[in-house]
């Protein structure tokens, strides 16, 4: 007997993706945002991770885990499948967990194989909590900045008055104390690693709660500059762009205010190019293959430029180029040629979309067009050009023209895969 | 119906000259604007039937007008203009409410029609735009859950796909109506159904798409 399946999404409530909360967030959002998924309180959700947390600790490390491995919500990513993605970081987190596990290696051989229930699913978390530091967004990272400015001891704020620093001071004192008077009893009516793994726990504890506010001061000043560097080079970069381009035009065109064609055909060329290093940043880094999109806005200025003419190009999806393409590229080429040469038309309408099945390619303008059947049939540019091109690529050509309506080429290429 | 009663919104005044010069004798020009907070205070007061909104000005832009005036006055049409045809401007306008896009090299008598359009309640489609929307409901959508497509929203019928591919080919809405054998005010009907689905549809994708397209 076959078991079907129940559809998934149910009538009547929408299908939540769970993805960890930004708003309802206290430290990494991940209870925030099942909660939002199944629909139920935080302080339900909180709850029961505290719980679990108390069971070996594996709430924490479960926790740990979905921080790592659910991407936060408003972002595609999770920072496990980052860190991935970057080379340096994942290496920096791997020598981490090699460096722990060596230790302990040592440790156990030793003869102290004594290792508490809590020590694996908190050595781990640490690791993750590592992970997490290095790999989250931009955003993720001044929330957790923030968080640590705001903790109640060893925050920034905290730094200043007199009072929480003799506390602090007492505190990572007395941390640091208990953490070395753990460490001693090893070697006492303890033993095992426990107490080992707990005293260097404590010792590290006491030392950052003395030194976190110098610590957050110097990672507040080094981001900081590492952002005003970043925001004066990218002005520099601005203004070292804008001088080469944009000054340059205006001064044609100031040179040439007489020749209204050369005015017009400078500002549109700027025009273009500056849209295009705005909006289109990587097409400089592409264009080296070449897309078909690509290949198409070559041929919009390659006619602005030396016709004169407008070219109004809109492309619907994209795809690689090959010999077919390229063929169908230099067949519309003709067609804009024609158009921009003949039909007197002051603009060209170019448009091309790429299906799963075919690419078509569509060249209009609203000039003074011909009649079709009064064209001599051996008439090269049409005929070789376009129509042959495209038969030769397995495509088709076909022409629409009425005087004083327009010109249209239609071009029309299977695709193969 | 006599002129339309136009208000302008440009922070260029270069721009606001030239346009107020093309459009004089042709339309009831109201009033003008060169920021937001005087716009939508202007707006409101004078409640015209369509305002030309430059979509990049400081303060939030001509989408801060949009959201500003329509939820107090519906009435008003909004026709958007601008240098940029960059997806994510151009989406999130329409989506905010616009019924229009044109760019600013738009020629005069091109502009004059869009606003009679806009005006009349129809929508106004640059080949561009008609491009990008061919993109966003492109049938590779189709990695959305089952359940989350609405067809009335998500999905264009094959009609209005043919319409919106001879926008996008350069054809005015009347060769439009000789191309398939139907009226011009069919094809106006088509063109503002798509435009209700830009708006209505809540395929993440679409917002989504537009922000990626900006990207790379």
């Amino acid at each position: 007997m076959a078991l079907t399946t129940p559809p998934r999404a149910v009538i009547g409530t929408t299908y939540r993706p769970y993805r960890r909360g930004v708003e309802n967030a206290i430290l990494g959002g991940v209870c925030g945002g099942l909660a939002i998924r199944l629909g139920v309180k935080e302080r339900t959700v909180r709850i029961l991770f505290s719980l679990l947390a108390l069971v070996a600790g594996l709430g924490v490390l479960l926790y740990m885990v979905l921080w790592l491995t659910r991407p936060r919500s408003g972002e595609d990513e999770a920072i496990g499948h980052r860190l991935l993605g970057r080379r340096r970081e994942l290496h920096r987190v791997l020598i981490g967990l090699i460096a722990i596990f060596a230790c302990l290696f040592v440790l156990l051989s030793h003869g102290l194989p004594n290792i508490g229930i809590y020590t694996w699913p908190l050595l781990l978390s640490l690791i993750a909590a590592f992970g997490v530091w290095r790999g989250a967004s931009s955003d993720e990272r001044r929330h957790l900045e923030e968080l640590i400015k705001s903790a109640p001891i060893i925050g920034a704020p905290a730094a200043r008055t007199r009072r929480s620093l003799w506390l602090r001071v007492i505190l990572g004192v007395v941390l640091v104390f208990i953490g070395l008077r753990t460490l001693r009893h090893v070697n006492g009516y303890w033993g095992g690693t426990t107490p080992i793994f707990y005293g260097i726990i404590l010792l590290v504890a006491g030392v950052l709660v003395l030194l976190a506010p110098w610590w957050l001061a110097t990672l507040n000043d080094l981001s900081g500059e590492r952002r005003a560097r970043v925001r004066v080079e990218e002005r520099a970069n601005v203004a070292a762009h804008l001088h080469d381009s944009v000054l340059q035009t205006l001064t044609l065109i100031e040179r040439a205010a007489g020749d209204e064609t050369a005015v017009t055909r400078l500002a549109r060329n700027q025009e273009r190019e500056l849209r295009q290093w705005l909006f289109e940043p990587d097409q400089d880094a592409q264009s080296g293959e070449g897309t078909f999109t690509s290949q198409l806005h070559a041929l919009e200025s390659e006619i602005e430029n030396d016709y004169g003419v407008k070219v109004e190009l809109v492309v619907v999806g994209d795809c690689a180029s090959d010999a077919d393409v390229l063929a169908l590229v230099a067949a519309g080429r003709e067609a804009a040629i024609n158009a921009a040469r003949w039909s007197d038309a002051s603009s060209i309408s170019v448009f091309a979309e790429v299906e799963p099945d075919a690419i078509t390619l569509f060249v209009r303008d609203r000039g003074k067009g011909f009649d079709v059947d009064a064209v001599p049939h051996d008439r090269r540019g049409i005929a070789l050009s376009i129509r042959q091109r495209m038969l030769q690529h397995g495509g088709t050509a076909s022409l629409k023209s009425a005087l004083e309506v327009g010109t249209e080429v239609q071009l029309c290429l299977p695709r193969k895969s | 119906m006599g002129q339309p009663r136009v208000f302008l919104v440009d922070d260029h005044e270069l721009i606001l000259s030239g346009i107020r010069s093309e459009l004089a004798g042709s339309v009831d020009l109201v009033g003008e604007a060169d920021e937001v907070e005087a716009a939508i205070e202007m707006i409101l007061e004078r409640t015209p039937d369509v305002v030309l909104l430059d979509v990049h000005m400081p303060g939030g832009g001509g989408l801060a007008v949009l959201n500003a005036v329509s939820e107090k006055r519906p009435t008003i049409r909004f026709l958007a203009l601008s240098v940029s045809d960059a997806a994510e401007d151009v989406i999130s306008v329409i989506r905010a409410g616009a019924r229009g896009y044109v760019t600013k090299n738009i020629s005069g008598p091109d502009l004059l029609d869009a606003i009679y359009r806009v005006a009349a309640g129809d929508a106004v489609f640059s080949p561009r735009l008609a491009g990008f929307v061919l993109d966003a409901f492109s049938l590779e959508g189709v990695n959305l859950e089952a359940g989350d497509v609405d067809p009335e929203l998500d999905q264009l019928t094959p009609r209005e796909r043919q319409v919106l591919r001879l926008i996008a080919r350069g054809y005015s809405y009347r060769d439009i109506g000789t191309e398939l054998t139907i009226s011009t005010k069919t094809v106006e009907s088509h063109v503002s159904s798509v435009l209700r689905k830009l708006q209505l549809s809540n395929r993440h994708q679409l917002s989504h798409w537009a922000s990626e397209r900006h990207l790379n």
